[in-house]
């Protein structure tokens, strides 16, 4: 991999950039505690974002992220109540996670559906049965007894674990993209799924582990969230979509391709974007909106389809 | 005569390959002329610029006496040129007689204008007089082959008015005889009008056969320009040219230990549609070859030898053992490796490099516990390249940068790679060029010491040159058992009409 492409020097000026332009506007932007604050931030979208990586990889789409949020988020809630184990809560909501997930896997694999209506509908379902648990009412027995709360800011290896969880997230799924053969045939799944059967791989096999993984990092992340929020909530997933589609794309437009470190760097980009506006007191609506504004112009930027059919829109298929 | 196109001076860089230097090239109202060279010679980037999809680094190019500047498709099309590309470019969601129309569509005038289907309809059918060939315009692209493809694409070109410079890169290498013929007649109906045809093509016997000049590229330049008369007259040797070198024996010599074990026996292999009860072996240490024309069989056959497709009847056994595959995964373990036909869509990843590529079908031999090891893979990937010819050897550049046989190339790299008990070889060489066709044949050669290698083709003398033992798939039966005692024309007549003649 080459580290000092252009493209990386553009991405360390984009960043120095909304530093100098933040921290002129509000003094506290780039002191020790906010930048503490933002990994933590990140660490939530960056997770969830990384575990989407691998379905744009596969050149598909995941919209059912909220959906399954919200059930591991009740799941978890809900072992908690039953145990009043941390670690069993942790397999379940990942667990969860990793369920939903294959089965949007196995539907678009094996099942040939369309992916983006399919991931609603499983997002939708998904969303139906965290409801199912509790009639939406939220949990919050044994949170602290079990020790999720002191979670959020406990400090291992110096560092919080949600801080570390990021950082052992980002260690796993890089390797995995990008050092061994799965990696390659989840890039060449994507692009050519023809070629990756002759060349003996599954291709609908890879979709579910792409999507099982997606989901399973979507678990992780609601494992952070609910040991900051305190309680486990329906609502928990409401929030993530945008921020982790605009991390691939934005990395994928910064670096040419989507992958792992674009990821990071995507949402490196999005979480200073987002905390500055916090800090600036912006109201969330409107700092949505700059994000979607981000994501619309990295989808022109990344998207090769896109651009192709913007020169000229015969050239789609090759004979 | 008058010189219809006149180009000058052009120059065309990708990054560090240039790919034209300082070309001069023209071409006389009314003539074809052959445009010929080795892989990578530059001869689509030619005609890329040509046809505005891109702009030369530098030259001047003057139509009909008039400088022009070609920015754009658009900007070609008004000058008058229409082209068929290489690999052309069609939208697989929409029918064939859409594909032809695409872009200016027969529309009504008015408020609610919208596509008139009908009038396209017969329009299409119109363009099928002049290149009559069967083929049933409405169906979806994506569902044709890759035949059929071509003939869209040049239905596409002729739909065009006012047309004064035809361009063909390369159509006749996936067109059979029939098309073939069909083509070379229209190419002459509209050099009667005066159209001038720019004319690629690998298959040198074709410039006799219907060129009025030929010009050869070489290392991007221009060589030499001639008439075929007299090439013909003056006993040039075109390969010669090509390659500024002897051209050694095509073929390499078939097969002289006895063959070994039998390696792949298959007992009434039946596929509906497709082909019928096909029996035979191929034993380790030899090389057995199929003719066929498309829509033979033979593309169909290789894919349930590869577990692509599953059989409808019949048994394959690998060394002694009855298989049924499931999946191609499945006949890669038991050792078996198919060069598939369509190198674009079923052998590469385009966007991937060449290590990427060549690797991408033997894991166990490119990774440790599932780790990669890009070291060996890259100096496997090397030696490989080297193999075939691979130009230029650059294996960290993407598959899609590389010239239309060297794309080729990189499909037979990565079955070398696969160090399989039976390579099957679906037209291995569309595409490739008179010398690096040789050393293809040569590596089959060398692979069959080890494994059993089949060959099947649409090119008669591909699959007769290099097999030892051959026969001819005809309307998905074979013509007769393989054997070794059988003349070239046997093999083609019966692939052509069902009989040996
Ligand atoms: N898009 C591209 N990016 C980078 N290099 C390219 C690109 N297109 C062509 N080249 C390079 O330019 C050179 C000429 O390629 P070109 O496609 O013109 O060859 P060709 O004569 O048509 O060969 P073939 O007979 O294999 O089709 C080659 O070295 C090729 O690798
Ligand atoms: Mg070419």
């Amino acid at each position: 991999m080459k580290i000092l492409h252009p493209r990386t020097f553009i991405l360390i000026g984009l960043v120095a950039v909304i530093a100098v332009v933040f921290q002129s506007l509000t003094p506290n932007y780039l002191s020790l505690r906010n930048l503490g604050g933002m990994l933590s931030a990140m660490a939530i979208s960056g997770i969830v974002a990384m575990g989407l990586t691998f379905v744009i990889v596969l050149r598909k789409f995941d919209l059912s992220l909220a959906g399954i949020a919200s059930l591991s988020a009740m799941t978890l809630g809900f072992a908690l109540f039953l145990y009043g184990n941390l670690w069993i809560a942790v397999v379940a909501c990942i667990g969860v996670g990793v369920i939903c997930g294959a089965i949007n896997g196995a539907l678009v694999g094996y099942g040939r559906l369309p992916d983006v209506v399919t991931t609603i509908a499983v997002g939708s379902i998904a969303y139906g049965m965290a409801f199912v648990y509790n009639g939406g009412a939220d949990f919050s027995k044994n949170f602290f007894s079990s020790g999720i709360v002191a979670m959020n800011y406990t400090k291992v290896l110096g560092m919080k674990v949600p801080i570390l969880l990021l950082l052992m997230t980002a260690i796993f799924t890089g390797f995995l993209l990008h050092m061994t053969r799965y990696g390659q045939a989840f890039y060449a799944a994507g692009e050519n799924p023809v070629a990756t059967r002759f060349s003996g791989i599954s291709v609908n096999r890879m979709m579910i582990a792409g999507y099982a993984l997606c989901g399973a990092l979507v678990g992780l992340a609601m494992l952070i969230q609910i040991s900051g929020i305190g309680s486990s909530r329906v609502t928990a997933g409401g929030q993530i979509l945008l921020p982790a589609y605009t991390s691939v794309y934005l990395g994928a437009a910064l670096l040419g391709r989507a992958s792992i470190p674009a990821t990071i760097a995507g949402s490196l980009v999005m979480t200073m974007l987002l905390n500055g506006f916090t800090l600036m007191s912006v109201p969330y609506y409107y700092s949505d909106a700059v994000v979607s504004l981000v994501l619309i112009t990295a989808i022109v930027l990344f998207d090769p389809r896109i651009l192709i059919y913007l020169k000229s829109p015969r050239r789609l298929v090759t004979g | 005569m008058t010189t219809v196109l006149d180009m000058r001076g052009i120059q065309k860089r990708f990054g560090p390959v240039t790919a034209l230097d300082n070309v001069d090239f023209a071409v006389e109202h009314g003539e074809i002329h052959a445009l010929l060279g080795v892989n990578g010679a530059g001869k689509s980037t030619l005609i890329k610029i040509l046809s505005g999809l891109y702009q030369a680094d530098d030259g001047q190019i003057e139509i009909a006496g008039q400088p022009v500047s070609l920015q754009s498709p658009a900007d070609a099309i008004r000058a008058g040129i229409a082209s068929v590309q290489q690999h052309p470019e069609l939208v697989g969601d929409l029918t064939g007689y859409e594909n032809i129309f695409l872009g200016n569509e027969a529309r009504r005038p008015g408020l609610f204008r919208r596509v008139e289907h009908g009038a396209m309809r017969a329009k299409a059918q119109e363009l099928l007089k002049r290149l009559p060939v069967p083929i049933d315009l409405d169906v979806k692209v994506q569902d044709l082959a890759s035949v059929e493809k071509e003939i869209i694409a040049v239905l596409h070109a002729l739909k065009q008015e006012n047309v004064k410079v035809l361009i063909l890169d390369e159509p006749t290498s996936t067109l059979t005889r029939v098309e073939k013929e069909q083509l070379f007649k229209m190419m002459r109906v509209l050099k009667d009008v005066g159209v001038a045809i720019i004319y690629i093509t690998h298959r040198l016997e074709e410039v006799f056969e219907i060129a009025d000049r030929f010009t050869v590229f070489r290392g991007g330049r221009n060589i030499a320009t001639m008439t075929s008369e007299d090439a013909r007259q003056g006993d040039v040797s075109i390969p010669q040219l090509m390659l500024d070198d002897e051209m050694g024996a095509l073929f390499p010599p078939k097969a002289t230990e006895p063959a070994g074990d039998v390696f792949l026996s298959v007992e009434g292999l039946s596929l509906t549609n497709a082909f019928q009860d096909i029996s035979f072996e191929v034993h380790k240490n030899e090389i057995i070859g199929f003719y066929g024309l498309v829509g033979s069989g033979i593309d169909e056959l290789g894919k349930v030898l590869f577990g692509a497709l599953r059989p409808t009847a019949g048994e394959i056994r690998l060394k002694g053992t009855p298989h049924a595959f499931a999946s191609p995964a499945d006949a890669l373990k038991a050792g078996i490796f198919l060069v598939p036909g369509d190198r674009r869509t079923e052998g590469l990843v385009l966007a991937d490099d060449v290590t990427f590529n060549t690797t991408l079908a033997n894991h166990d031999r490119a990774s440790v516990f599932g780790v990669r090891r890009f070291r060996q893979a890259f100096r496997d990937a090397r030696d490989l390249s080297g193999k075939v010819d691979l130009s230029p050897p650059t294996l960290n550049r993407p598959a899609q940068a590389f010239s239309g046989g060297n794309q080729q190339k990189i499909v037979i790299a990565k079955g070398l790679y696969s160090q399989s008990d039976i390579y099957i070889f679906v037209e291995p060489t569309v595409g490739v060029d008179v010398g690096a066709r040789a050393t293809i044949y040569r590596q089959m050669r060398a692979l069959s010491k080890d494994a059993a290698v089949i060959v099947m083709s649409s090119d008669c003398d591909e699959v007769f040159g290099v097999a030892d033992r051959v026969t001819s798939l005809y309307r998905g039966r074979m013509t007769q058992p393989l054997s070794r005692d059988i003349t070239r024309d046997e093999v083609l007549s019966a692939g052509l009409m069902g009989t040996a003649a």
